[in-house]
């Protein structure tokens, strides 16, 4: 990590602690939505970006993790506890998932994980006695965590930041262990990784576990931030909403979800200056900035500092009899 | 001299076809072993066999005694058996550095005392040091994929050294690499052999590299063996010479 890094992630920080005191509840509302689903988004990132696993359900564990956390909670079972066991549900649930990856790849896999959230959408919707079908679950409570109440806007944001905050924190440990070379070189070259001692498949197990249970903790804060869930939340639109966010933002890097939920979240109310057109034109955006960097934002940023760094300090010429390559 | 790996009596067909057919040898400590043959003579799929890439149709598989037939390739890998493969492969987005310390990190602990462990598993300095010895220093932080392929090659025979294997298997070392690296490469694997006194096995085209590198050559060809001797004799071994006829054997 370089300076200029230091000096962004410490700007960014305190936009994000002082930005609520400036915002009216519907924009702290905003930026909550954007601190929950950059959780979901960094567990698909590490699946997507650093495993290399396609999968098109990280919406359908945002589900589970809401749906486990409100029926826990209405339940009786205290916050805390509804949280960690949302978050251990989809991390087992994940697992099992994760087989398919075993056998099939790429676009292969995005099918099958796409079965899997419009399985995931149909449990919701049908099985009206655990999950109240279409009706959805209503009035579910902010939770009070010794004493303090999460009740209002402004305190529920910060207690998702504070969860966001661990959450990366731990995410960011685990990519900078040994675990987060054997998931690269899981998704740059499954073969030669098993030929060096990789467990792949417990690599890849785990790539989808932790992913989904990121997605669940995402959901387990997602039920008491909008109060009321119902099945149409979680179809497919989310999940590919989520991959949205970890491709524009950048994927495989480490802050690429943080930008790419915020564009995800934050441009569609932006574009609302065009009334009626709004979606079009947000979708128009994303087309563009597909095609002028196809690798994310965050992408598009590395290769510009690259690109001024050799320009400052060109690379010494070929060596050891490599002069005229081979 | 004990044997580090036994083949016995080793069957793979796909289809139709038999890639190897009964083959049986061994592999005695510290040797250099080149094996030779026509294109689609069953080399390749040899190796895939021994090292779990490939299952067999029948026979066994021995390391140092232990029948290794039917596990994965990870587990024969932490058996002390390391490869390098015909196609090059490293792994392009991570660091000349990184490539190193991934192909040593798996043989260290457990997989879940390397979460908390640190993040180059230990492994810093051994990988430093393997870079000077493969001449890749100057290009320590650099992504894989940018180096040029004769470097890459180095890279991937140093990947292959990094657990400090008993037994190495070299798919094609020397295909596609220019001649000045050639000799380096060859002159590498030479003194790890010597200081490390490692066994190898040697699967290549190239035959002044084999004649150069190997102690003893085995020949195939449509999946049987046919000689099995000291480099000079298989020159000479006229079942040999036929089987190469038209590859450019007789005037190597």
């Amino acid at each position: 990590m370089n300076r200029l890094g230091a000096v962004l992630i410490v700007i960014v920080a305190l936009c994000a602690v002082g930005l609520p005191f400036f915002l009216k509840p519907f924009g702290v509302y905003l930026i909550s939505m954007w601190v929950v689903l950059t959780i979901a988004a960094i567990g698909l990132n590490l699946t997507l970006g650093y495993a290399g696993q396609v999968s098109l359900a990280q919406g359908a564990f945002v589900g589970i993790g809401a749906y486990a956390a409100a029926l826990l909670m209405q339940a009786g079972w205290p916050y805390p506890a509804a949280f960690v066991s949302a978050g251990l549900l989809c991390f087992a649930v994940g697992w099992i998932l994760g087989y398919p990856a075993l056998r099939v790849q790429h676009h292969y896999l995005a099918f099958v994980t796409l079965a899997f959230t419009t399985l995931v959408f149909l449990v919701l919707r049908n099985e009206e006695w655990l999950t109240h079908g279409i009706y959805g679950i209503g009035s579910i409570a902010r939770p009070t965590l010794f004493g303090w109440s999460t009740n209002n806007p402004r305190a529920f944001y910060f207690f998702s930041l504070g969860m966001l905050t661990l959450l990366a924190a731990g995410t960011w440990w685990m990519l900078r262990s040994p675990w987060g070379r054997a998931f690269v070189a899981l998704r740059e070259n499954s073969v030669r990784a098993l030929s060096l001692g990789l467990d792949t498949r417990r690599y890849t197990l785990m790539a989808f576990a932790i992913g989904s249970m990121l997605g669940g903790l995402s959901g387990a804060l997602y039920a008491p931030l909008v109060q009321f869930i119902e099945p149409n939340s979680f179809a497919l639109g989310l999940s590919f909403n989520l991959l949205l966010m970890v491709i524009v933002g950048g994927s495989g890097k480490f802050f690429g979800p943080f930008l790419g939920a915020l564009i995800a979240v934050l441009l569609p109310e932006w574009m609302r200056i065009a009334e009626g057109y709004y979606l079009i034109t947000y979708a128009a955006l994303i087309m563009v900035m597909m095609a002028f960097c196809p690798y994310g934002v965050l992408g598009m940023v590395e290769r510009a500092l690259k690109a001024a760094a050799v320009r400052r300090d060109p690379p010494m010429p070929a060596v050891h009899g490599e002069a005229t390559g081979s | 001299m004990s044997a580090v790996l036994q083949v016995s009596d080793l069957r793979k067909s796909f289809g139709g076809i038999t890639a190897v057919d009964g083959v049986s040898f061994e592999v005695r400590d510290g040797e250099i072993l080149g094996i030779i043959g026509p294109n689609g003579s069953g080399k390749s799929t040899l190796f895939n066999c021994v090292l779990g890439q490939l299952s067999p149709n029948s026979g066994e598989v021995r390391v140092d005694g232990k029948v290794t037939t039917g596990m994965r390739p990870c587990d024969i890998n932490r058996l002390g058996v390391s490869r390098t493969f015909q196609l090059l492969q490293v792994f392009p987005q991570l660091s000349v550095r990184d490539n190193l310390i991934l192909a040593g990190q798996e043989h260290q602990g457990s997989m879940y005392s390397r979460l908390i462990g640190r993040a180059d598993a230990g492994l810093g300095d051994a990988a430093d040091q393997m870079i000077e010895f493969f001449r890749l220093s100057h290009l320590s932080g650099e992504q894989a994929g940018s180096l040029s392929y004769g470097q890459q090659k180095l890279l991937d025979a140093a990947m292959a050294f990094m657990a400090g294997p008993r037994l190495v298997l070299l798919d094609e070392p020397a295909g596609g690499v220019n001649l000045t690296m050639l000799g380096l490469l060859r002159e590498r694997l030479q003194a790890y052999h010597a200081e490390h006194k490692a066994t190898f096995v040697v699967i290549e085209h190239q035959m002044e590299f084999v004649m150069a590198l190997c102690t003893r050559v085995l020949v195939l060809a449509e999946g049987r063996l046919i000689a099995d001797g000291m480099p000079a004799d298989i020159r000479r071994n006229p079942a040999v010479i036929a089987a190469y006829l038209g590859h450019g054997m007789a005037n190597a």
